[in-house]
């Protein structure tokens, strides 16, 4: 039996070894790594079961599942693969008698995994600090509260409120952050959607200092920020429900002086921001030419057009 | 959201010269809840002209004054002002991209029909327009195959290759129906081109000016124009005067080419035959379509019949010239049309994220355009980079302002081509590297090399994308 320490020790040997092949790249020489400890600990250990525990499976997420064909001797590939560029559904998957390839089950379950993750987990209280955001919180005590009543999510409490306001004064246009259902779309997306739209912004001389972020947020949450900070323009940044195509999707939605129960019709959307949709800077860029035609025609959503 | 572009084409060529009108329609596919992408959905011809002979003058010259008068004419007959024509493309092919005043011409024209239509030569070029003009590019996509056309004029074999949809190769032969000339009453020959001549010389054959034209006399010539046709596509062992009718480059690959078809005024006598005098246009094109029909070649390949055979250059150069950039795109406005505007090509190993490397490559390059001193005005292309940082946009931005620091300084607004969807990213960054008041065309989806030329055109689809034409210009 090759105990913990033994293999760590294997593995530096062998990574002495490799100082040579500098040319390789660093994820082979890690695979290599893998496969040779394994391979010495079984020959070293071979009647027993062994338990690589430093040693980790290839992450089947990093397949690109636009390239990959799992189809048997399929009869034209290349028209195949053609097809496969277009969507990212999964199509040309091949099967095992009735049923999916173990690749594909693996992955479906794994993109579901990522998808739920999105949803609950928290965006990392660091990345907010870390980016100079203001941190608030709608009246949702916890995620499930989040989850099972979306009325909360659109609220804020009147302490909550006095922060915002103190924090925001009256800009002209406010920046808001929403985790949403996904938290991992935040962490994907800010740090190129944002400061795009503050470079747009800027060309036409209007400054967005003090961005907020709001914990446990629903779309709706933007109204009463357009309310308390009297701006003209709020724009908010939030995680979309994820799918099994990414979890980082995020939207965008625009309201010219939005107020608590308004049509949703006020509303624009940008959606579909991802780095397989419109990517953030693009979509940055865009808001901000976005913004202005707002508050040049001082209207938003179904208005605008 | 539908808007339609109307769009002219003419085509003079070696035998004729001829126009078209067509109705480019754009649409916005995008739904109303992500970035506008906008997109071509309908090309159709709204008009034909009538079939002109080229007219030629002494001295080896163009008559612009009769090719204005044809266009003249077919606009008044269209019921079509010149105002009107929002894009399209004046193309110069064949042998009569070798006459004297042809450059002279083209420009004159192009201003002639319109505001924004472009002047374009060049044999790769008239290759690409002509098998897109015949439906060849759907074919090959819709069968997933890969076809080669041929599209044979009076002076020129123009070929392409398309695979699925997409051109993989291009070449030009010196071979067309017009090489050489018959007298249309008395039949004499009145003229050979100095390759046909040499090609007579080298096999001995008795073949001159002012004899009677018979078929049997100019038989030889005809076959021995489609043994090079053949090996032209790779179907044939090639020959030595193979690289001497080569105009200025062959086809590279063959392996692949499952389909072939014929366009320009040759290929009528290919799919239709011909009854009755064989030098009824004054020259050997339908001896030269009907020894095709005879050849190997339609039992080798599939034959694909396209779309239009004669007129397949100009419905290319009226429906298939004018592309549409990426919708979030960057520019400042009052400066389109831009036109013949020489494209500066970064290499992928130029094109690194790094300020300096970006400028350096740029600026060296820019030597390339200056013409005796003359500083041109040049569009900058890369490929950018897919999803790119922020941070890494505007290395990208900040080394081609650097890198064009002299023309910016020189007034020239500053033409930023990239093929990845990022333009109005790096437009808005480059903005604000060298000011609001700068004049910045910033614009993706669209793909150039090196060599190629760009014209830009006003703003359409409320303004989100602007309609573009590369080409090349290139005279013998």
């Amino acid at each position: 039996m090759v105990n913990e320490t033994e293999l760590k020790s294997l593995i530096e040997n062998i990574l002495q070894d490799m100082v040579g092949k500098q040319e390789q790249q660093p994820e082979q020489v890690q695979e290599e790594v893998v496969a040779q400890a394994t391979a010495e600990a079984t020959t070293t250990a071979s009647t027993t079961c062994t338990v690589a525990s430093d040693a980790c499976l290839p992450d089947i997420t990093k397949v690109d599942v636009k390239t990959e064909l799992l189809v048997d001797e399929p009869y034209d590939q290349e028209g195949y693969l053609q097809m496969k560029q277009k969507t990212p559904a999964r199509i040309g998957v091949g099967r095992a008698g009735a049923r999916f390839k173990t690749a594909t089950s693996v992955r479906f379950r794994a993109d579901h995994a990522a998808a739920q993750d999105a949803v609950f987990s928290y965006v990392d209280e660091d990345f907010v600090k870390k980016n100079g955001f203001t941190a608030v919180e709608t009246m949702c005590a916890n995620k499930d509260e989040y989850i099972t009543r979306p009325d909360f999510g659109r609220q804020f409490s009147e302490e909550m409120k006095q922060e915002i306001k103190a924090a925001c004064g009256t800009p002209q246009v406010q920046i808001v952050i929403g985790d949403g259902l996904s938290s991992a779309a935040v962490e994907a997306n800010i740090e190129d959607i944002l400061p795009a739209i503050k470079q747009g912004l800027q060309m036409h001389n209007i400054n967005v200092d003090n961005v907020l972020f709001v914990k446990h947020c629903r779309v709706p949450a933007m109204d009463v920020i357009g309310e308390v900070t009297n701006s003209d323009v709020v724009c908010l940044l939030i995680g979309e429900r994820p799918g099994l195509v990414t979890a980082e999707s995020m939207s965008a939605y625009i309201a010219y002086k939005p107020t608590v129960d308004m049509p949703e019709a006020r509303r624009t959307v940008i959606s579909n921001i991802h780095s397989g949709g419109t990517t953030p800077v693009e979509a940055g860029a865009h808001i901000a030419d976005l913004i202005k035609k707002m508050l040049d025609k001082k209207a938003s959503g179904l208005d605008l057009k | 959201m539908r808007e339609t572009i109307l769009s002219v084409g003419i085509d003079i060529g070696t035998s004729t010269t001829q126009l078209i009108f067509s109705n480019i329609t754009i649409e916005n596919m995008a739904s109303n809840f992500t970035v506008p992408r906008i997109v071509i959905v309908d090309k159709e011809v709204i008009y034909r002209s009538n079939i002109a002979f080229t007219p030629i003058i002494e001295n080896n010259k163009i008559d612009q004054s009769l090719i204005q008068r044809f266009v003249e004419e077919e606009y008044r007959k269209a019921g079509i002002r010149k105002e009107d024509t929002q894009t399209g493309a004046v193309i110069i092919t064949g042998e009569t991209a070798r006459k004297e005043n042809a450059e002279e011409v083209l420009n004159a024209l192009s201003g002639f029909a319109g505001e924004f239509v472009v002047a374009t030569a060049g044999p790769d070029l008239e290759s690409i327009i002509a098998a897109k003009g015949a439906g060849i590019s759907e074919y090959s996509a819709d069968n997933s195959a890969t076809v080669v056309n041929l599209d044979i004029g009076g002076g020129t074999s123009n070929l392409a290759v398309l695979h699925r949809g997409e051109v993989i190769d291009t070449g030009c032969l010196d071979i067309g129906g017009r090489l050489i000339k018959v007298h249309r009453t008395n039949k004499t020959i009145e003229y050979i081109s100095p390759k046909i001549q040499q090609m007579i010389e080298q096999k001995g054959w008795n073949i001159q000016v002012g004899q009677q034209a018979t078929e049997a006399l100019l038989q030889p010539v005809v076959d021995e124009m489609v043994q090079l046709l053949k090996q032209s596509v790779g179907v044939q062992e090639k020959s030595a005067f193979y690289e001497t009718i080569i105009t200025h480059k062959g086809l590279k690959d063959h392996k692949q080419i499952t389909h072939i078809s014929f366009t320009g005024g040759v290929a009528d006598a290919f799919y239709h035959g011909a009854a009755g005098d064989v030098f009824i246009y004054g020259d050997i094109g339908i001896m030269l379509g009907q020894a095709l029909a005879k050849s190997k070649l339609a039992e080798l390949f599939t034959i694909v019949k396209p779309k239009e055979t004669i007129r397949a250059t100009v419905v290319g150069a009226g429906s298939h010239t004018t592309e549409i950039s990426g919708s979030t795109i960057f520019y400042t406005d009052t400066i389109f049309p831009i036109k013949n505007i020489p494209v500066l090509k970064l290499t992928s190993a130029e094109e690194q994220i790094d300020e300096s490397m970006i400028a350096t490559a740029i600026k060296e390059k820019v030597t390339w355009f200056e013409s005796e001193g003359d500083r041109q005005n040049i569009a900058v292309s890369l490929q950018g980079k897919k999803n790119a940082k922020f941070q890494e946009v505007q290395t990208i931005a900040a080394g081609i302002a650097k890198g064009m620091e002299e023309s910016i300084q020189a007034g020239y607004p500053l033409i930023v081509i990239v093929e990845n969807d990022m333009a109005k990213a790096l437009g808005q960054a480059l903005q604000s590297l060298v000011g609001k008041h700068h004049n910045i065309v910033c614009i993706d989806s669209i793909q150039v090399e090196n060599g190629d030329y760009i014209d830009i055109g006003h703003p359409v689809a409320e303004g989100s994308v602007l309609p573009v034409v590369i080409k090349t210009l290139v005279f013998h």
